[in-house]
């Protein structure tokens, strides 16, 4: 089961590998990955899949949410979209 | 995240480094001890210490340091502080932080870090400590200017004890701890409270009236919001029997009727049956960890969930829950309180069944032999130091035994290293909650491994005075590593002798520490008084048989109902 969750970052020191530790950490695969600016926020788009059968996205999403200065903006099923996205 | 508020800039005088910022904002802040040790990279903030309003408690290793600031929080309530150097310093403040995550412990720790200029270069001392501690911390800073120093602090308590608490880093590399600033921002942070969700308390309520079987599984979370009382209250006027989390031992009094003891691997039978035959576990601040629940799928295979926590991302992680309350525990509980008040359950069945098992199997301190049998001291020197009890265990069986063996009138009597296990815990947890709390009766529980993990803080303990007392149960060995060899690993006692183990007695007279040794059953009554009695910090060295274990034991891997028991106690003995 793949997933797209967007997220909100701010530019702090280490938030995107606070971001990307968690979601590995807590037994995901990052498939595809991009970064935008969106004014002071970056916003980061990571199509994942869990690691083994029970993994589910939506508590990935509760961690995600507990992340200072990462807000969640969707999740949605794939597919990805590439928008003005740089390559992970 | 809430948004701060910013107050106005203090009346800036003469501008100030960020290290004298860091103590004034910590002083603001109502901080009055601060566990620690320097070095160089953090040495404008020890110099800025000298003639403030901080107590520094200089440690002998930073590992001393954390557990200490750890349970400082735990026995107050407040946010512990400790602070250590670059490099070497700030990698010994490692497992105290991860243990302070694990049990969601509030805490702030300050590091000091060469030079921004310096950071990425391979420098002196230089560990990207951001990096190494990034999964173990709930959120972290690198100060890179001075000016930013009160409000990153500010943020960070705030962090450390709002919502589902747990410890933060700040990193101060030097230039930003010696760089002038007159900026002083204060930030104001509003307390966050979640609306209780009345619609889900009633769904709580309705599952609660419909249950033959409820029962209560109380976990850490109950005293870290404060919501003991509440959980009393529930416990009392519902009837409803309760088992603990190792961590929230306490939370209901151990004597309490109804109270079922520990579940989970060394958990008391009658605890484990009820979890199993209930059909209704309500949570409160409980994490399924898997020491508690065993075998997963086989947990509590008949009940319905109702789970009160604060943190989102608890709900439903390891098990499907009907009813989620999110939110703080104590308007969570209260709220539930005035629905069931006044109309009693009808589980009266259910009440004399689980209440009459844990009768049936209550512990046995009856052993036969004439050495020291550890449960039976543990649970004379719980009952000899009343209610101002306080053990602060180390792990192995001994923390076990600490477990189920002593009587907790509180949650903030019983400090154990619950969801890391780490060795080496007691001696330094021992010392902060001695300062916390002068009072008590405060002792450190430990075993011959897990003593020596930590014991050069026997010399703080001497430095300050900290009139500590300490039962290190010596079964010369890696006791609770040599049950498992014992019984799943074939006998094969591989790397855990300790038989040559020091005179503990003269180290910790070496260390300017009373101390006396026993051996035999006969001398418990007057060991146990003769270390509460003792003044200053005191140490009582038991002999223990190194062939005792820890009874009952649900095998890894296996159901809670698959308990393994102590044969001795079959039939007569
Ligand atoms: C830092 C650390 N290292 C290793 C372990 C694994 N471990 C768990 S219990 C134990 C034995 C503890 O021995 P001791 O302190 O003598 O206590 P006993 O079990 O004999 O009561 C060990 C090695 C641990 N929990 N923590």
């Amino acid at each position: 089961m793949t997933d797209t969750l967007q997220i909100h970052i701010d530019r702090a020191d280490g938030s995107l590998q606070r971001l990307i530790g968690l979601v590995e950490r807590r037994g995901f695969h990052i498939d595809a990955m991009s970064l935008s600016d969106e004014g002071a926020m970056r916003r980061v788009q990571l199509q994942v899949r869990g690691r083994d059968a029970g993994r589910c996205t939506e508590n990935l999403g509760r961690q995600i949410d507990k992340l200072i200065g990462a807000t969640r903006v969707g999740c949605a099923p794939a597919p990805f979209a590439y928008r003005d996205s740089v390559a992970a | 995240m809430t948004a701060a508020t910013a107050l106005k800039p203090a009346p800036a005088a003469a501008p100030r480094s960020g290290a004298r910022l860091l103590v004034s904002t910590l002083e603001r802040l109502g901080v009055d001890v601060v566990f620690g040790y320097p070095g160089g990279a953090i040495m404008p903030v020890y110099d800025a210490l000298t003639g403030s309003g901080l107590k520094h408690i200089l440690v002998r290793h930073e590992q001393g340091a954390a557990f200490a600031a750890d349970a400082w929080a735990r026995a107050t309530g407040k946010v512990g502080v400790c602070m250590a150097t670059s490099g070497p310093g700030a990698t010994n403040l490692i497992t105290g932080i991860a243990n302070a995550m694990m049990d969601s412990v509030p805490m702030v720790c300050i590091t000091g870090n060469v030079a921004t200029h310096l950071m990425g270069t391979d420098a002196f001392q230089e560990i990207d400590i951001l990096g190494v501690t990034l999964p173990i911390v709930k959120h972290s800073w690198v100060v890179r200017d001075p000016a930013d120093v009160p409000a990153v602090i500010e943020e960070a308590f705030h962090v450390a004890r709002s919502g589902r608490p747990g410890p933060v880093l700040v990193d101060l590399p030097k230039d930003v701890q010696v760089g002038l600033t007159s900026e002083d921002f204060g930030f104001h942070y509003p307390n966050e409270t979640t609306p209780v969700d009345h619609a889900a308390i009633a769904e709580a309520e309705q599952l609660i009236r419909a249950a033959e079987r409820p029962l209560i599984y109380i976990g850490g979370g109950v005293k870290i919001a404060g919501a003991v009382q509440a959980l009393r209250d529930f416990a009392g006027q519902t009837g409803i029997p309760s088992v603990s989390t190792l961590n929230a031992l306490g939370s209901v009094r151990t004597d309490a009727p109804g109270f079922l003891g520990m579940l989970g691997m060394h958990g008391t039978k009658a605890a484990n049956e009820a979890v199993q035959e209930s059909d209704l576990l309500i949570v409160f601040g409980a994490r399924f960890d898997d020491r508690a629940t065993g075998k997963l799928n086989e947990f509590a295979p008949h009940a319905k969930v109702v789970h009160f926590d604060i943190d989102p991302a608890e709900i439903g992680k390891l098990r499907a829950v009907h009813v989620p309350v999110i939110g703080d525990l104590t308007a969570g509980i209260e709220a539930l309180n005035a629905r069931v008040a006044g109309a009693p359950l009808s589980i009266e069945p259910w009440i004399v069944r689980s209440t009459s098992n844990a009768r049936r199997n209550a512990f046995r301190y009856d052993a036969p032999g004439e050495g020291v049998y550890a449960p039976a001291l543990l649970n004379e020197l719980s009952r000899t130091a009343g209610d101002s009890f306080v053990a602060a265990c180390d792990v192995g069986q001994h923390q076990m035994w600490v477990a189920q063996h002593c009587e907790f009138s509180r949650p903030e009597a019983h400090l154990t290293s619950g969801g890391l296990g780490a060795m080496g815990y007691g001696l330094p947890a021992g010392l902060g909650a001695k300062m916390a709390d002068p009072e008590a009766h405060v002792v450190t529980v430990s075993g011959d491994g897990s003593f020596m993990m930590n014991i050069q803080e026997l010399a703080t303990l001497r430095r300050y005075g900290v009139a500590l007392k300490i039962v290190l149960l010596d079964n010369s060995s890696l006791g609770l590593v040599r049950q498992w060899q014992e019984l799943f690993f074939a006998e094969n006692y591989s790397e855990v002798d300790l038989s040559d183990n020091p005179d503990f007695v003269a180290v910790a007279q070496a260390f300017g520490i009373e101390a006396f040794m026993i051996d035999r059953r006969d001398q418990v009554t007057d060991g146990i008084a003769r270390l509460l009695a003792a003044p200053g910090p005191c140490l009582m060295h038991v002999l223990i048989d190194p062939r005792e274990n820890v009874w009952p034991l649900v095998p890894p891997g296996k159901s809670n109902a698959e308990m393994m028991h102590d044969t001795r106690f079959e039939g007569d003995m």
